[in-house]
């Protein structure tokens, strides 16, 4: 089996498996972790992508916040202004190197340039030519 | 949202949004689909399959470039704030363009063989240890589990399930995206010899992206630093120029340890609490009140500034702040109370030295 094969059943496997994780905790974990679902079903298959992408994320929060509730301190957090410009400071120098890059190592196209006829060795046919 | 999850929080305004999103998206593909031969210049016009491809890849970009936009469009005036109130269903929209863009591309350049589409995508070229000719497709791939991941996960049930600074970690992944997304155009598209829109293009979203980020970044709005704290109120930082808000705006303080707090003026009382909302993190000392309630100006969270919770039936909470006044300046304690504690604020104080108000609470220092 090819690399590539190989990644692709890979996600396939990865997919299987965050569909049933979906399944059990969509209709049996989620009503039990969170007070907001009770009783809230349409919201619940727009989870499935979700989950399919993340299960191992879910699993683990799952039983995190089974084993102890958090409260809502858990949200009072500093806003990571400094995050976002040190990001952007790097970027600012990373995402035009990319493109100067790609200009760099672009080829320009023979459409500008006269056709030459190739001509085969002298005392050679040319292959497929009449005898 | 604490009161009971909905698939979809539509409202007016949202549905006025999603629809200029559609109408958008649509309008951009039919015009793209004719005009664009025109900007190429290649002999011989391209395939209808792969003019689809380009139409919608390059669509999702520059919805990624939008989207990256708000925030410090946002920042840098407040005109733009309704933009960013439904930014998630403008990302989950990229996702779904970029998905399209995606389907294209296996549909006509790994459809027509046995190998499997997905295996030939990824076995086609594998020449990673070169620029020129770097299988560029990977690129695109990364990019769109990147914004698929955040799609699926821009329900406010992940904002609760995950907590939102792991949520919002994650949704950090949308820089990434965008450099694999201008890496898979500068290594894919501008290979081609399609003429220089594209990369034009490109160069100006850029341009764009990080100017406006970095002006974002460097603008200190409506925020101050706390200055040394008197010897009388060990702890306690000067909020300067608290006293010169207008009703219902907030100035921001942030404090040594990276923490901030918003003071709100609220009539003639001031009080703060912390500057950071419970659903994502917005700046709440860019927000205002409404309703006797500070409002977030990202979503519209409410906070009762007495007490930092939601308005019922919400239950979300946040820290508040014990100020007081010394010598005729208002200072702030930089511990939080706990999320939820009720707190009295201050009287402001007028330009001759006296309270607007009568003080209803002793304010002198402890």
């Amino acid at each position: 089996m090819t690399v590539a094969a190989t990644l692709v059943t890979l996600a396939q496997v990865w997919g299987v498996v965050g569909l049933a994780v979906a399944a059990v905790f969509l209709l049996w974990g989620i009503d039990r972790i969170d007070p907001a679902a009770h009783g809230a079903i349409a919201f619940r298959p727009l989870l499935v992508p979700g989950i399919v992408l993340l299960w191992p994320l879910v699993l683990w929060r799952w039983r995190v916040l089974s084993r102890a509730p958090e409260t809502a301190g858990r949200f009072d957090r500093p806003a990571p202004a400094r995050v976002h410009r040190r990001i952007w400071t790097v970027l600012a120098v990373v995402l035009p190197a990319i493109l100067i890059v790609a200009a760099a190592i672009h080829q320009e196209g023979p459409r500008d340039t006269a056709a030459v006829r190739i001509a085969p060795p002298p005392g050679e046919a040319a292959a497929g030519a009449p005898p | 949202m604490s009161a009971g999850y909905r698939p979809v929080g539509w409202n007016r305004s949202k549905l006025v949004y999603d629809a200029g999103i559609v109408a958008a998206v649509v309008v951009y593909i039919i015009v793209y689909l004719q005009l664009a031969p025109a900007f190429q210049g290649v002999t011989l016009p391209v395939d209808d399959a792969v003019a689809r491809m380009q139409a919608f890849g390059t669509c999702a970009f520059l919805m990624l470039t939008v989207a990256l936009s708000i925030g410090p469009l946002a920042r840098l005036d407040r005109r733009f704030l309704p933009l960013l109130y439904n930014r998630r269903h403008l990302g989950v929209a990229t996702a779904v363009v970029a998905a399209i863009h995606a389907s294209h591309v296996l549909g006509w350049y790994y459809a027509f063989s046995p190998t499997d589409p997905y295996v030939a995508l990824l076995s086609a070229n594998t020449s990673y240890a070169q620029l020129l000719g770097f299988p560029f497709e990977a690129l695109g791939i990364a990019a769109l589990l990147i914004l698929a991941v955040l799609a699926a996960t821009s329900h406010d049930f992940w904002l609760a399930f995950l907590t939102p600074p792991v949520w919002k970690a994650i949704h950090f992944g949308i820089y990434a995206a965008y450099v694999l997304v201008i890496a898979h155009i500068g290594l894919g598209a501008l290979q081609g010899d399609d003429g220089p829109l594209m990369g034009i293009v490109a160069a100006l979203s850029v341009a764009a992206v990080a100017g406006l980020h970095l002006a974002a970044a460097a603008m200190g709005r409506r925020t101050i630093d706390t200055e040394a704290p008197p010897a009388a109120t060990a702890g306690w930082v000067e909020v300067a120029g608290a006293d010169a808000l207008a009703p219902g705006r907030a100035i921001t303080v942030r404090f040594a340890d990276g923490t901030a707090a918003a003071v709100f003026r609220d009539g003639e009382r001031l009080a703060a609490v912390s500057n950071v909302c419970a659903h994502q993190n917005g700046p709440l000392g860019e927000g205002r009140i409404v309703d006797g309630c500070v409002t977030c100006p990202w979503h519209g969270y409410q906070y009762r500034l007495t007490d930092g919770r939601a308005p019922p039936p919400f239950t979300e909470r946040i820290a508040t702040y014990e100020l007081r006044r010394y010598c005729g300046r208002v200072l702030i304690d930089p511990r939080p109370n706990p999320p939820g504690t009720p707190t009295a604020g201050i009287a402001v104080m007028a330009a001759d030295g006296g309270d607007v108000a009568a003080p209803a609470h002793g304010e002198a220092p402890a």
